[in-house]
């Protein structure tokens, strides 16, 4: 694969990992109605899964790039962890901030380790 | 001077589209073009509308969206001049117009009769106007507070008109003229003592009054919903409008107050709400309060404004009432024409 033609592959699939975000994360912020970030979480959580799974399964070089780098460092947000956690602090949200970076790391690292256990890694 | 005015107020998302541009700049536009006396632009941080989908500044995700409130202050005359224009271009929301009187220039207190229970007196103001040699704002809110007015939130615009003059917000400019308002809500007594203070403190006073009454104030129940009026104002697009005036930090339940009354509207049905954060303001014996440097949580006020029939708004009233058992200053209003254009 050329090396134009990769780099054009992280942009485009970039892309695809930005939008799914957007629509799963709306899609459990509105189902929840809560004010606990969950739609974050889920998109975090899922995509250490899915990372872990890619780790697992030894996938390498350019499809390791385009899948794991391009789709999944795109679908997952740290920002938005940060920046929201930040809100809830500024709410006075004590137990819910707590709980958004706590679960957060507690689960996110379960959630890769987990994805490698099935991936065989 | 006082005559009689309207009130056109739209409400809407920030990302709605009008002939291919933004609604929120096509409204000013037609604001600017009839050189409307006061418009203004404010952003909410958390509602929802007819189509309940639910848009807070809390959750990124769901931020994209966010309520917009565009009102428009005239004589009679101007205001139905511009409304069909502004029905025509508001296709995804709503639009409200209401009575109220358009005090201009010096006042003296003769000029109002303090006839019946409540007024909410709305100041319109530049971001940095100042009055007796501090911000107009802080001025304006202490002065109305010495006089016992019921409460007031000072709320800032993104963009609109003063006197007939576009003044927008821009990211690199000073900003000096982009409008700012205060809300404030009080007994007609004490709203008619306040009149000749205020227009001599202002160097160019624009404010409005209209009836309102008012419901609760820090969980006292002070009087009933106000009656939806009969004969022609009565109709079918007649709708009463509730408002909330309380802190953001504010809580029922140890839950935040706005945010959980807008959450269950939402979830019980209501035809939509909105709330807007003031940057300054007060209510009831509190003191004023805003945002402080230092610390990270914010005390600024919040306003939440919901609207429906007279016979929906009792059914939302029973879950204000509940939610404001301490804290909040209540009012409602009767809004004698209401265009949802979304459906």
């Amino acid at each position: 694969m050329s090396f134009i033609l990769l780099w054009l592959g992280v942009g485009v699939l970039g892309g695809v990992g930005a939008i799914s975000r957007f629509l799963i994360d709306a899609l459990v912020s509105l189902s929840g109605g809560g004010r606990f970030p969950s739609g974050t979480l889920v998109v975090n959580l899922s995509g250490a899964l899915l990372l872990g799974l890619l780790v697992g399964i030894g996938l390498h070089g350019d499809a390791y790039l385009l899948a794991g780098t391009a789709v999944l460092g795109s679908y997952t947000t740290f920002s938005t962890w940060m920046l929201e956690s930040h809100r809830l602090a500024e709410d006075g949200e004590r137990s819910l901030f707590a709980a958004n970076i706590v679960l957060s790391l507690v689960l996110g690292v379960g959630a890769a380790a987990i994805g490698r256990i099935i991936g065989g890694g | 001077m006082v005559e009689d005015g309207l009130k056109l107020t739209t409400y809407f998302g920030e990302r709605d589209r009008a002939g291919g541009r933004l609604l929120a700049d096509a409204l000013v536009d037609v604001y600017e073009r009839h050189g409307v006396k006061a418009s203004a632009l404010f952003r909410g941080i958390e509602g929802f509308g007819e189509r309940q989908r639910l848009q807070t500044d809390r959750l990124l995700t769901l931020s994209e969206d966010l309520p917009i409130v565009a009102l428009a202050v005239d004589d009679r005359a101007r205001i139905e001049a511009l409304l069909t224009e502004v029905r025509e271009i508001n296709r995804s929301g709503v639009t409200t117009l209401e009575r109220a009187r358009l005090l201009t220039g010096a006042l003296g207190p003769a000029e109002l009769p303090g006839d019946s229970g409540a007024s909410k007196l709305t100041i319109y103001l530049g971001r940095q106007e100042r009055a007796a040699g501090r911000p107009a704002y802080l001025a304006v809110v202490d002065l109305l507070r010495s006089h016992g007015v019921a409460g007031a939130t000072v709320l800032l615009g993104v963009d609109g008109t003063a006197h007939g003059v576009r003044e927008r917000g821009r990211f690199f400019a000073g900003n000096a003229q982009v409008p700012l308002m205060i809300l404030s809500v009080g007994d007609d007594q004490r709203i008619v003592k306040v009149l000749p203070e205020l227009s001599s403190m202002l160097s160019q006073p624009l404010l409005t009054l209209e009836r309102v009454r008012i419901c609760k104030r820090d969980g006292a129940l002070l009087a009933e919903l106000a009656d939806p009026p009969g004969g022609e104002l009565g109709g079918e697009a007649c709708r009463l409008k509730l408002t909330v005036y309380a802190g953001e930090q504010a809580r029922h339940e140890g839950q935040l107050l706005y945010s959980t009354l807008i959450r269950r509207l939402r979830r019980e049905g209501a035809a939509g709400a909105t709330a807007l954060r003031g940057l300054w303001g007060y209510h009831g014996d509190h003191r004023p309060h805003g945002e402080r440097f230092w610390s990270l949580r914010r005390h600024v006020p919040v306003v939440t404004v919901l609207m429906d029939t007279p016979a929906n708004i009792r059914r939302w009233f029973a879950i204000v009432d509940e939610m404001t058992g301490e804290t909040g200053l209540v009012t409602s209003e009767v809004v004698p024409a209401l265009w949802n254009q979304s459906i």
